[in-house]
């Protein structure tokens, strides 16, 4: 090879080759992707988080939670297993996220239904007061992870004023006597956001697509 | 021995040996300031990168501090080693050789100076600004938007002295290092720019963007790091070993085929994830294209290297080198196993594929980059390295420390895919069952860092003119004459 200029074109052409091939291609497949309409409520689903738990998504950003954890469950896989999720995670899940944090490392669990993670009878104040402990201490609820404390703020109880935020810690984790541990904003939208993860509702057409095949008639 | 038929006249070497020294006198200057910066960021990014290992089996470390909490610093040690330590090594190795195989000076040094100090700018802007909380958060492009006009246009302006050198070559063939160097230079900013408007500018919606932040990290490695990496093989085997090229007939072909592969393998880092099932297969299929290049450049390059081992571990250029074409190969081959669906399944997700990504960034390229600079370094300063002992304790630091890494993530990597998949382990038995692999990968970035101080005060004794009364002028040793492959096996 002497021909700088064949070089050149044939790098060129591989080059749009691959952005044609692997980015332009699912783009045109599924770039305009809509949330799916319920036939019998007429409710958008996913229909998009509350502006808090929009804000969360930031902190999630800003805080790097991408590097130990991801956000998907896989297709017959044991994440099922595990309880992570009720179903696979469909493209569908994520077309209202903004910015999507797929993951790549599960030094953590996965957090794609961190959301339902208590089950259906814990409360919105159980998972909220759950997901607090989580990220002041750690240790409190049983976790192996770093605490993120600087989302909390320490401070002396005024007399008569307790914050009705406060957390309930005990052992290790309690503040010092005549103090509490109150949520920054950051922490509670940050919360917010962890409790709106949950993918629960079935599309019909990705039920359908991803169905096992039924037993064929006269099989044997 | 040699016949005098493929010696060259001693005139010609003479002439030769003057030309390559005013070559070199023009590349002297932003060669070792890249290179300096290089270090510079291989020494803070290696120290992020320890702590932030650190945290990953005692996550209270540091933990308090919300700078340096485990998230952001991860990313930042791993930015500031791609871009810091990675592009100013790229920059120094590839200006210097692509000047020397074009036998054309390195043109305006002054804009290459001024360029690298805004490219340092940037990375320093970006690695503070994901430490700050700025971070994107997509894996290799998490530096805040502010730093992007930066980069790319000081890599615009560094990158077109690479080209511009390359076009006015007064060389009539063009070398295998040339192509691959070329290559790289012209996909990096092929791959910045379209994920910076795909990813920002222009946001794809869903896991589209899951899409193209893996066609951009897959380029990175792939059409990047290892390019350079093999350029640099390419050109230092055959020189200090006095042959050619094994089968250097075949080389165009290993080329092509490689970066044919590199653009459409990055559905691998996809696999099972809620994209079209497609878009991993044809990841998994460009992979097992990957034999073909491995056994020819494998050819090339195992094939001129030979059985001179002993060779090879005496020069400070050469181990280096032959270490990184043994982690090219390892990498090709356990990116074709890891890729299969069955295997992907208990590795994905785990410590593994970033013992790959390592043995791409550190293994193939960092060690090449290495045993360049160990050959470029004297020749620039005119001074000898001050000590043996510390070259010696650069490489086995480096390969112990690479192969302990290696190995702990991919067994530990293993064995954590395995616990992963059984719903039996809940998640504090994982931790501590990794806890030891963990640990190891510490270990093995400590070992790194011994590595790189040797290698940062050898460079400082060589090139500060502390004590330069006492430091040995350097006496090059002509290269070896070449000589036909089966004159030079007998």
């Amino acid at each position: 090879m002497k021909n700088g200029l064949l070089i050149f074109l044939g790098l060129f052409v591989l080059a749009a080759l691959s952005w044609a091939v692997v980015l332009l291609a699912p783009h045109r497949q599924y770039g305009a992707l809509a949330p799916a309409v319920d036939p019998l409520d007429g409710l958008q689903h996913p229909y998009g988080t509350s502006g808090l738990a929009n804000q969360g998504r930031l902190v999630y950003q800003d805080l790097g939670c991408v590097t130990c954890h991801t956000q998907q469950v896989r297709h017959g896989s044991a994440d099922l297993d595990r309880r992570w999720g009720t179903r696979p995670s469909y493209a569908r899940d994520y077309v209202k996220d903004g910015r999507v944090f797929l993951g790549s490392s599960r030094l953590g669990p996965d957090l794609r239904n961190v959301g339902a993670r208590l089950g259906d009878t814990a409360t919105p104040a159980e998972y909220a007061e759950w997901f607090h402990k989580l990220l002041y201490a750690p240790g409190s609820v049983g976790a192996h992870k770093p605490a993120h404390a600087f989302l909390y703020e320490v401070r002396p109880i005024r007399p008569g004023q307790a914050s009705a935020k406060a957390l309930h810690l005990s052992g290790s984790a309690a503040p010092a006597a005549g103090h509490e541990v109150v949520p920054t904003h950051r922490a509670e939208a940050l919360v917010a956001y962890l409790a709106s993860l949950k993918d629960t509702y079935e599309y019909p057409v990705e039920a359908q697509v991803n169905a096992p095949a039924g037993k064929k008639e006269g099989g044997h | 021995m040699s016949s005098p038929a493929h010696s060259p006249e001693p005139v010609e070497r003479a002439k030769n040996r003057a030309e390559q020294e005013q070559i070199d006198a023009t590349a002297k200057w932003p060669v070792l300031a890249f290179l300096g910066s290089g270090l510079f960021w291989l020494f803070v990014g290696g120290v992020m990168q320890l702590a932030a290992s650190i945290q990953t089996h005692s996550p209270g470390f540091l933990a308090a501090c919300e700078w340096f909490t485990h998230g952001r610093l991860a990313p930042a040690a791993q930015n500031a080693l791609v871009y810091g330590w990675g592009f100013n090594a790229a920059f120094a190795v590839g200006l210097w050789l692509m000047a020397r195989l074009s036998a054309a000076a390195l043109r305006h040094g002054g804009w290459l100076l001024v360029a690298g100090k805004f490219w340092n700018v940037g990375v320093l802007l970006g690695v503070g600004g994901i430490l700050g909380g700025w971070s994107a958060s997509y894996e290799l492009l998490e530096f805040p938007r502010f730093v992007v006009l930066l980069l790319l246009a000081s890599y615009a302006l560094i990158g077109v002295w690479m080209v511009t050198t390359f076009s006015v070559r007064n060389t009539e063939n063009v070398y295998a290092s040339q192509w691959y160097l070329f290559a790289a230079a012209f996909f990096f900013p092929w791959l910045y720019s379209i994920a910076q408007v795909m990813l920002f500018k222009a946001p794809v919606a869903g896991t589209l963007q899951a899409i193209v932040n893996a066609w951009y990290v897959d380029g990175i490695y792939a059409l990047w790091f290892i390019p350079l990496g093999l350029a640099v093989a390419y050109y230092f085997l055959p020189k200090l070993l006095g042959r050619p090229i094994n089968l250097y007939y075949t080389a165009a072909l290993g080329f092509w085929w490689l970066i044919a592969v590199g653009v459409l393998l990055s559905g691998i880092r996809l696999i099972n994830a809620p994209v079209p099932v497609w878009v991993p297969t044809l990841g998994i299929a460009a992979s097992l294209l990957l034999v073909l290049p491995l056994i020819v450049i494998g050819l090339n390059l195992l094939g001129t290297l030979g059985r001179d081992f002993g060779k090879a571990l005496a020069s400070p250029t050469l181990s280096f080198v032959s270490l990184s074409v043994l982690s090219f190969l390892l990498w090709g081959g356990l990116t074709i196993v890891t890729s299969m669906r069955g295997v992907a399944a208990g590795f994905q997700f785990t410590l593994g594929p970033s013992g790959l990504d390592w043995l791409a960034l550190y293994g193939c390229f960092s060690l090449a980059a290495f045993g360049a600079a160990n050959f470029i370094v004297p020749r620039l300063t005119g001074r000898e390295w001050a000590s043996p002992a510390l070259l010696k304790a650069q490489f086995w630091a480096a390969a112990l420390g690479l192969g302990l890494f290696t190995v702990a993530s991919l067994v530990g990597g293993f064995g954590q895919g395995a616990l992963l998949n059984n719903p039996a382990i809940t998640s504090g038995e994982l931790s501590a069952a990794l806890a030891p692999w963990l640990a190891a990968r510490s270990v093995a970035l400590m070992l790194l860092l011994v590595s790189h101080l040797a290698f940062l005060l050898n460079l400082v004794w060589a090139v500060c003119p502390i004590n330069s009364g006492k430091a040995r002028a350097a006496a090059f040793a002509p290269p070896p004459d070449l000589k036909p492959a089966a004159e030079a096996r007998s």
